[in-house]
């Protein structure tokens, strides 16, 4: 279960890099077709349609956001209560709680836009605390070896 | 088949002897004075701007054929299905057609199959821009094109103007006026009239300005404003679904005028030159809610039969066992939700509120209502009737409407997809019934 704990929290890690990519991704994508004309407004929106080929940027951003990050933070948090790490429920308890944060934060954002900015930054602190849940496991688990060693000692 | 719960608005539910949806038709003893028939088609085709494109067609192009009428002529278009294999129908959007006529599969018909047809008669009993679409699997065929505009005029039309029909779609993403991309031109001589007749067949509001000239927006969602006055840098929003009719009289000195459309695409408008400057997006909107002359609405609405909300929200839950977020009518998620009975001549008052974070066109079938206020300020300007309203999130409309078309009517958002995904009730007239089905052994799937 530690290996399952230590995956996820990695793998939230991962994922979140892919968000700040592909968000990016398709905002570039978006201003260099406006460079070339094309003109945005929201009924081009809601055709659902690439437009420009980095559509696909928001779509991953979208999907990976709703679905697929909260999925692995629910693994995290579950798996936390079999590590038998001290820290492992809070941190993983972390883990969702900013990833339900950013989740409000995103949905909520095209009605106030300063909570995009907010979502930019909890990206940030959804990453630190699964770096930190990540790097819990792995120093706990060289201190039980550290203490197998001493009592074969 | 989920036409959701009854709500009678402050009335008790009385059910009078039974009437079928297919008895309302308009008088089948009358010869029709417009005979049209339209031959649907799934297939790949070219566009009239030259591209290629995967979609549906009538009478081999899309858009359809502008069908053109007088004032009080009895329209009747006989529809065939030649290739789709989805079945189709043709709904009239802003004609309050007798309610057989409505063209929506599942409540006023089933979907036309392929090798079957359909007869649609209506009287052509209001001068305006109008359109018709499939309202079979909607959100996918609008989208691909099986749709085509409406227009119909008063008999004594003023010579010296010149009719343009704008219809603006979206095809895989590239907006288009009757097919066409950039600029259209047209022939206005210096000093003449141009009505551009603009229809927003697409699943959100788009906005047009005009360049080059002051407007009189002159008619909006086929009902003609009173005495509207002439503006200049101020935008126009069209809501999807929506129509608007921009008047512009030429410059004397012959000089271009730019009607743009969204940005890429737009109506020019001259004779010895058409090379109209692009002017940017005006910072400001036209507000309906105080454009024009007040004049009198033809009924009280301040002594209404029935009140009804239409509150939309979003909330997470399940819709047909899909886990997700999803709109919700009056809080719930589809099917649980309100249908708004009616009995024939009520006055009727309905407010619309959106806290749902996205805007709503919201499509009455059938009927055409008037705005009375926006977030409690009261209209002040000309009426304002609408078939397709502007709903964005955290307003609040207050309409009204006289129940006179007795019927079972979709009151839905306009946003196509939107629909499929659960943003629809229906009007429903005491004692009205019918013996169409939505899914069923028919198929018919109206979003």
């Amino acid at each position: 279960m530690v290996a399952v704990y230590r995956i996820s929290a990695i793998a939230v890690m991962v994922e979140v890099a892919i968000q700040s990519m592909s968000v990016v991704f398709g905002i570039a994508g978006q201003g260099k077709w406006i460079q070339e004309g094309g003109v945005l407004d929201k009924a081009v929106i809601e055709a659902r349609e690439f437009v420009f080929p980095e559509v696909i940027g928001y779509l991953i951003h979208g999907l990976n956001g709703t679905i697929l990050i909260p999925l692995t933070a629910l693994i995290l948090l579950v798996s936390s209560f079999f590590t038998k790490v001290p820290g492992a429920v809070k941190w993983a308890s972390l883990v969702l709680l900013a990833v339900a944060v950013q989740i409000t934060l995103g949905m909520s954002a095209s009605g106030l836009p300063v909570l995009g900015a907010l979502h930019g930054l909890n990206a940030l602190l959804l990453l630190g605390a699964a770096f930190y849940a990540a790097r819990l496991v792995r120093r706990s688990r060289t201190a039980d070896q550290g203490d197998r060693l001493a009592s074969r000692a | 088949m989920g036409m959701g719960y009854a709500e009678h608005g402050g009335h008790g539910g009385q059910v009078a002897g039974g009437r079928s949806v297919t008895s309302l038709v308009a008088d089948p003893r009358r010869p029709a004075d417009v005979s049209v028939t339209l031959a649907a088609g799934k297939e790949r085709f070219r566009l009239p701007s030259g591209r290629a494109f995967d979609g549906f067609t009538l009478n081999g192009g899309s858009p359809g054929p502008v069908i053109r009428a007088t004032l009080g002529q009895l329209v009747e278009v006989r529809l065939v299905n030649g290739s789709v294999p989805d079945g189709i129908t043709l709904h009239w959007h802003g004609v309050d057609v007798p309610n057989a006529a409505d063209g929506v599969a599942g409540v006023t018909q089933d979907a036309v199959r392929i090798g079957e047809e359909h007869v649609y008669r209506f009287i052509a009993d209001q001068a305006g821009t109008f359109w018709y679409h499939s309202h079979q699997m909607s959100h996918e065929q609008v989208r691909g094109g099986l749709l085509g505009a409406l227009v119909v005029t008063p008999p004594e039309q003023p010579a010296e103007t010149v009719d343009v029909v704008a219809l603006v779609h979206l095809y895989d993403g590239v907006r288009t006026v009757n097919g066409n991309e950039g600029d259209v031109r047209v022939t206005v001589p210096p000093g003449k009239r141009a009505r551009v007749r603009i229809v927003n067949t697409d699943n959100g509001p788009m906005s047009a300005w005009v360049g080059g000239a002051s407007y009189r927006l002159v008619a909006v969602d086929g009902t003609d404003l009173n005495r509207p006055d002439p503006v200049r840098d101020t935008g126009v929003l069209v809501t999807a679904g929506g129509r608007a009719d921009v008047e512009v009289t030429m410059p004397e000195d012959g000089s271009p005028v730019r009607v743009h459309l969204g940005g890429t695409t737009a109506v020019v408008l001259g004779s010895k030159s058409y090379d109209a400057p692009v002017v940017r997006p005006p910072a400001t909107t036209l507000d309906l809610l105080s454009y024009g002359m007040r004049a009198s609405l033809g009924f009280d609405p301040n002594r209404p039969d029935r009140r009804f909300d239409y509150d939309i929200g979003r909330r997470p839950g399940f819709l047909r066992g899909r886990p997700g977020l999803w709109w919700t009518v009056n809080g719930s998620i589809f099917p649980d939700v309100p249908m708004f009975v009616v009995n024939e001549g009520d006055v009727v008052r309905m407010r619309i509120s959106n806290h749902s974070g996205d805007v709503h066109p919201m499509h009455l079938h059938g009927h055409h209502a008037v705005v009375l206020s926006r977030n409690g300020i009261p209209a002040a300007g000309s009426p304002w009737w609408v078939d397709s309203l502007n709903v964005a999130d955290g307003e609040s409309y207050e309409i009204a409407f006289v129940a006179d078309n007795p019927g079972i009517w979709m009151d839905h958002c306009h946003n196509l997809p939107h629909a499929a995904e659960g943003l629809v009730a229906h009007l429903m007239y005491e004692g009205v019934t019918t013996p169409f089905m939505i899914g069923g052994t028919e198929g018919n799937e109206p979003e």
